[in-house]
C-alpha cells in the first residue's frame, strides 16, 4: 500500500482535519491581510481599560466589549522578549495553571474546559498554538514540549527560533 | 524476504552512503516532503475533537511503525539494499557520536540561526531545501544538547524503568496518563513542570526542526523512530501476556470514543489496524 496523497489523507481524517486546514488557512489569510491589524486593537483596548494587565504573564481578567457580555480572558500579554515582540490572547474561563491544579485534584479523567480561542504572534506573525488535555500549550515551533501558560509557550518559541522569523506560509505546506 | 534494520553505529561506510543517497533521491523527487507534510497533518493534540492517530494516543507506536515502514518502502524503491537504521540514544548520547559525522547526518547547527553546516544535508550542498517549515529559513537546523541550557538524552536506566511496566496504556488514553508504557515512553510530563521525557526528550535534545511540527525534515527522525519501534518490540518481549490497549472499541459513553484507535480499528491514512502491525517479523527484523 502506498502512502496516501495529502488529499486522500484529508478525506480519511474527516471533519477534524478539514477544520484544521480551515483554521490554518484563516491564520495565513490574516497574515496576508496585514498581521498586526487583527490583534492590535483588541490588545490596545485591553491595555487602556485595565492598565498593568497587558504586560503581565497569565493576566487573567474580564473586559467588556461594547454591547456584549463581559468576556473572560484566560490569559493575555504583550511584551518584548529577547528583542522580539510577542503578544497573545486566550479567551476562555480558566487559566492553564488553575486548570492543571484542578485536574490533579479531580483525578485523571478530568478534562479541562476549552479555551475557545487562542492567538499568539511573534513580531506580528501568527504562531500556531495547540493545547493539551491538561490545559498546557504547545506550539508549531515546539511540538514535543508543553508549557503551563501561553506566555511560556511564546517565549520558548522565541528561544527556539533564534533570529529567525516565523514562516509566512507554513500552514499551506502542512 | 525479511530484511534487517541495523544499529546506525554498525553501518559500513558504503551502507551510510547508500542510505544518504536514497534519502536525497526521495527529496529530489518531492516524495520526502510528502512524509514531512503527513506527519504535520496528523499531529492532533488531545485537547482537540476528533480522531487522534499519531500522538498523545495509544496508537502512537503502531502509527509510527507504519509511518517508518512506508518511508522505508519508498527508500527501498530507490535502492533495494537500503533499510532504516536505528539510533540507540542511550548509548550514542553525545554530539561526538559518529551519527553526527560529516559522512552521515552532519553535525549540530551554528550559533545564532542553528544552521547545519556539515554533512550531506547542509544547505550549501544544494540538496536539502526545507519546504514545509515553521521558521522562514529553508535550511536544516539543529541545536544538539542545547548547550545554553543543557538537556541530556534519556539513560538506559530510565528506559529500562519504562520497559518494566506491564501495562501498555490506560484511560483516559491521552497525554495525561500517569502510568503505562506508551505515555511514559512518548514522554509527556504532567502539569507542565518537568516537560519532556524519553521520546519527546530526544526531539528536544536534537532541537531545531526536530522540535517542531515538521520534525521529519531532519533525517534523524527516522533513526529515532526506528529505535522507538525496537523499544516497543522489547516491551512486548518483556511482557508476553500484555498487549495493545484498548482491546475493544471504547463505548459511546467514553470521552475518548471516536478519538482513539483500539486494537481492530483502522488508522488513517493507511486504514491499517494496530493489530495488523503488531508482528513485523516477516518484513524486517532488528540486528
Amino acid at each position: 500500500m502506498g502512502l496516501s496523497t495529502r488529499r486522500s489523507a484529508a478525506t480519511a481524517r474527516g471533519g477534524s482535519l478539514t477544520r484544521r486546514i480551515l483554521l490554518r488557512g484563516a491564520f495565513a489569510m490574516g497574515m496576508i491581510a496585514g498581521t498586526a491589524g487583527a490583534l492590535a486593537p483588541i490588545l490596545g483596548k485591553r491595555a487602556a481599560e485595565a492598565p498593568g494587565t497587558a504586560d503581565g504573564p497569565a493576566a487573567a481578567g474580564t473586559a467588556k466589549a461594547p454591547g456584549t457580555e463581559p468576556e473572560r480572558y484566560a490569559e493575555r500579554f504583550a511584551e518584548t522578549y529577547r528583542g522580539r515582540h510577542i503578544q497573545g490572547t486566550a479567551r476562555g474561563t480558566r487559566p492553564a495553571r488553575a486548570a492543571a491544579a484542578r485536574r490533579v485534584a479531580a483525578g485523571d479523567a478530568m478534562t479541562v474546559t476549552a479555551v475557545r480561542d487562542v492567538e499568539v504572534r511573534i513580531d506580528g506573525r501568527p504562531l500556531h498554538v495547540m493545547r493539551r488535555a491538561d490545559g498546557s500549550y504547545l506550539s508549531l515551533v515546539n511540538h514535543y514540549e508543553s508549557f503551563p501558560t501561553l506566555l511560556d509557550a511564546a517565549r520558548a518559541a522565541v528561544d527556539e527560533l533564534g533570529g529567525a522569523q516565523l514562516s509566512t506560509s507554513p500552514l499551506h505546506r502542512l | 524476504m525479511v530484511y534487517i534494520r541495523k544499529n546506525q553505529r554498525d553501518l559500513t561506510r558504503t551502507e551510510k552512503k547508500r542510505f544518504v543517497s536514497a534519502i536525497l533521491e526521495l527529496k529530489r523527487s518531492g516524495r520526502y516532503d510528502e512524509f514531512v507534510t503527513l506527519h504535520g497533518q496528523y499531529y492532533v493534540t488531545d485537547d482537540e475533537e476528533g480522531p487522534r492517530a499519531s500522538h498523545m494516543t495509544p496508537s502512537f507506536f503502531p502509527w509510527h511503525r507504519r509511518f517508518v515502514l512506508e518511508f522505508e518502502r519508498a527508500l527501498r524503491a530507490v535502492d533495494p539494499g537500503v533499510t532504516v537504521p536505528y539510533w540507540d540514544w542511550t548509548k550514542d548520547n553525545s554530539p561526538a557520536s559518529s551519527l553526527w559525522a560529516e559522512d552521515f547526518l552532519g553535525g549540530t547547527g551554528r550559533a545564532g540561526d542553528g544552521k547545519v553546516m556539515t554533512g550531506p544535508f547542509a544547505h550549501a550542498n544544494g540538496n536539502w531545501n526545507i519546504r514545509a517549515r515553521v521558521g522562514d529559513g529553508s535550511f536544516l537546523t539543529r541545536n544538539l544538547g542545547r548547550p545554553s541550557d543543557p538537556v541530556s538524552l534519556p539513560t538506559r536506566r530510565e528506559v529500562a524503568k519504562a520497559l518494566s511496566d506491564p501495562l501498555y496504556d490506560a484511560a483516559p488514553w491521552n497525554s495525561t496518563v500517569a502510568k503505562g508504557f506508551r505515555n511514559t515512553m512518548e514522554g509527556w510530563g504532567r502539569g507542565g513542570t518537568v516537560r519532556t521525557f524519553h521520546h519527546n526528550r530526544v526531539h528536544r535534545w536534537v532541537g531545531g526542526v526536530m522540535l517542531g511540527a515538521t520534525s521529519p525534515n531532519d533525517p534523524v527522525f527516522w533513526l529515532h523512530h526506528a529505535f522507538m519501534d525496537l523499544l516497543w518490540d522489547r516491551w512486548k518481549k518483556a511482557h508476553p501476556r500484555s498487549g495493545y490497549l484498548p482491546r475493544r472499541k471504547l463505548p459511546a459513553s467514553d470521552p475518548q470514543h471516536g478519538r482513539v484507535f483500539s486494537l481492530h480499528e483502522p488508522m488513517p491514512p493507511w486504514n491499517v489496524t494496530p493489530a495488523q502491525v503488531l508482528d513485523h517479523s516477516r518484513v524486517y527484523r532488528y540486528a
